[in-house]
């Protein structure tokens, strides 16, 4: 596949800063570059802090970049105002973290399924019952749940009519912001799964924002690890075991397994997460990795590849083992 | 036997069914028990009734709890202020909820201390920023003068496992401990805890998140809407699950480098 083949959204140099007390500025994603491909799930990895929902809500157009552009559909969205901003939003919908605090309470299921189309006139009204039972068929619910309220459903469920609300518009994108990160495991599963199959049926293209590399690494085509809002690292999602930015690598071995052998080599990475107000010049990475040297103090490593298809902003990416 | 639960049911005002069903378990001392399951299914029922403090209502209806030969069902409101918090005390899920938010840490940690003890102001103060010291924590003094809020999530947790430890309790109650965590925070308080249980203390941890179970436990159980479905040793549970229920939950952890779905 070429360069260019399949991508229908580029990201390219968004910086998003704050302004903060006394006068700083926050960065919260700082020169953030990447590509998504039709069809395919590309995951953003990070920590709490580390600027993934700023990203994705940059890319969402719901705030505007400090600079830097999305391209989507031959445009570049964050310019986009009036009409023009509001018809974007048919092409890319979101599923958020919490179903319950996504819905209104006060909506029966297939008011809420149907609201994205009402609102750009896809629908009559009188259609609305059976096209919420069409879409709640392809999230593998029964049709009587069209006539229910959210909070008469199991959370799995809810994640599921979130889905299919996402779903309605038939969007390009969905935006997926910790979509299964408040459910049970098992229910986790599920989800996935029809994530999975939507995906193979409709050729919908995900942007997954997750905490969770173990889960990343079932379902995800391309990964991007960010750290303090810098990526890390950029490799495919079926080959994280070849990880080398120190801070994959940490995150990798502090998932904890069901295999107790490989619970033997949980490694603890040591230290919080410096203030995102007062970043140290060079590597955000520096002071908790290990392999940390002269150059890493003074010099910010910039993204490499190293290997088709994998990034890596790290002056050491040679020494670390895989 | 330091705890033996014997057939216990628990029900909530307003339920005709208890809400957890004939729990039976044993600890020794300073054995670590897991008790994983989903969500409602009554893990945190169990470890709140051997604490003796179920909300709304909720009382052990059936079974029996004994603590060191004695019955925890039959203790006086002043029989339990000697216990908990000093031979039995509990780590929860977000530490920094179980504080008061408009008093420094200090101010909290040396009224704890001396409602358990007869220490002197300044003793206490020695104490808990020996225990902060342990817990890995920089600048205890710092912390000691800090509120709640000015933490991050994993420094709030150790303040808690450092007040929880403060007495050497027997037996220490973690309620999802990690689960508000980071996973790189997530792998540093599992290791804070694997340190502390080398002091002897035997620990009940109630988690979603079957690794750090399999991690911590040396016993596991698995329950399910109020009912256990498997409990026993943890290797002989993870490699010869029996009841369907384990096998389903065992077969749904991500693993790194399992079967991808794409």
């Amino acid at each position: 596949m070429s360069e260019e083949a399949g991508i229908i959204m580029s990201v390219e140099h968004i910086t998003k800063e704050f302004p903060a007390a006394g006068g700083k500025t926050l960065r919260a994603c700082d020169d953030i570059s990447f590509h998504v491909r039709k069809g395919e799930t590309v995951a953003i990895v990070g920590e709490s802090g580390c600027g993934k929902t700023t990203l994705l809500k940059t890319i969402m157009n719901m705030q505007p970049p400090t600079s830097g552009r999305v391209i989507f559909r031959g445009k570049d969205i964050t310019k986009l105002t009036g009409e023009d901003k509001r018809e974007n939003y048919r092409h890319i919908q979101m599923v958020f973290q919490d179903p319950t605090a996504a819905f209104n309470p006060k909506m029966l299921v297939k008011d809420i399924i149907c609201e994205p189309l009402l609102n750009f006139g896809m629908v009559a009204k009188a259609d609305v019952e059976r096209k919420a039972m069409d879409l709640l068929a392809q999230v593998e619910l029964p049709p009587d749940f069209a006539n229910r309220y959210p909070h008469n459903m199991s959370g799995g469920q809810r994640q599921r009519v979130a889905i299919a609300r996402a779903l309605a518009l038939e969007p390009e994108i969905i935006a997926c912001d910790e979509a299964t990160s408040a459910l049970d495991v098992s229910v986790q599963d599920t989800i996935i799964k029809l994530l999975v199959k939507l995906q193979k049926e409709k050729g919908i293209t995900y942007i997954f924002i997750c905490h969770d590399l173990a889960l990343v690494s079932l379902f995800c085509h391309r990964v991007t690890v960010m750290y303090l809002g810098n990526i890390m690292e950029k490799l495919d999602g079926g080959k994280l075991e070849e990880a080398r930015h120190p801070y994959t690598q940490a995150l990798l071995r502090a998932v904890f397994s069901t295999d107790q052998e490989k619970n033997q080599r949980i490694a603890i990475l040591p230290g919080d997460i410096p203030s995102p107000l007062d970043l140290p010049t060079g590597c955000p990475f520096q002071n908790r990795c290990s392999y940390c040297e002269e150059l890493c103090r003074k010099e910010k490593p910039s993204l490499q590849e190293i290997a088709p298809n994998h990034f890596v902003a790290c002056h050491c990416s040679k020494r670390t083992t895989v | 036997m330091l705890l033996n639960l014997s057939h216990v049911d628990i029900s909530y005002q307003g339920s005709e069914k208890p809400t957890v069903q004939d729990v039976s378990l044993e600890l020794a001392e300073g054995e670590r028990l897991a008790i994983v399951g989903e969500s409602g299914s009554g893990k945190t029922t169990v470890i709140r009734a051997v604490l003796g403090c179920l909300p709304g209502g909720g009382r052990v209806s059936g079974g029996s709890i004994t603590f060191e030969g004695k019955n925890l069902l039959d203790l006086s409101v002043d029989g339990w202020q000697k216990i908990r918090g000093k031979d039995i005390s509990m780590i929860f899920q977000d530490s920094g909820n179980m504080m008061n938010p408009v008093h420094t840490i200090g101010k909290q940690y040396v009224e704890y201390i001396r409602v358990h003890s007869d220490m002197s102001k300044k003793e206490a103060y020695d104490k808990a920023v020996e225990l902060l010291t342990m817990m890995n924590l920089p600048n205890p003094e710092n912390i000691m003068e800090s509120y709640t809020f000015e933490l991050s999530g994993g420094m709030r947790q150790r303040v808690g496992i450092a007040m929880a430890i403060t007495f050497q309790p027997k037996l220490l109650l973690a309620d999802e401990p990690t689960s508000a965590l980071d996973v790189t925070t997530q792998a540093q308080i599992v290791g804070e805890l694997m340190y502390i249980s080398g002091t002897n203390a035997a620990m009940i941890i109630v988690t979603h998140n079957i690794g750090v179970a399999s991690c911590l436990g040396d016993k596991l159980m698995v329950m399910q809407g109020g009912h256990v479905v498997e409990y026993g040793k943890t290797d002989d549970v993870l490699s010869h699950p029996k009841a369907e229920y384990t096998k389903t939950l065992l077969a749904a952890v991500p693993e790194i480098g399992g079967k991808r779905y794409v």
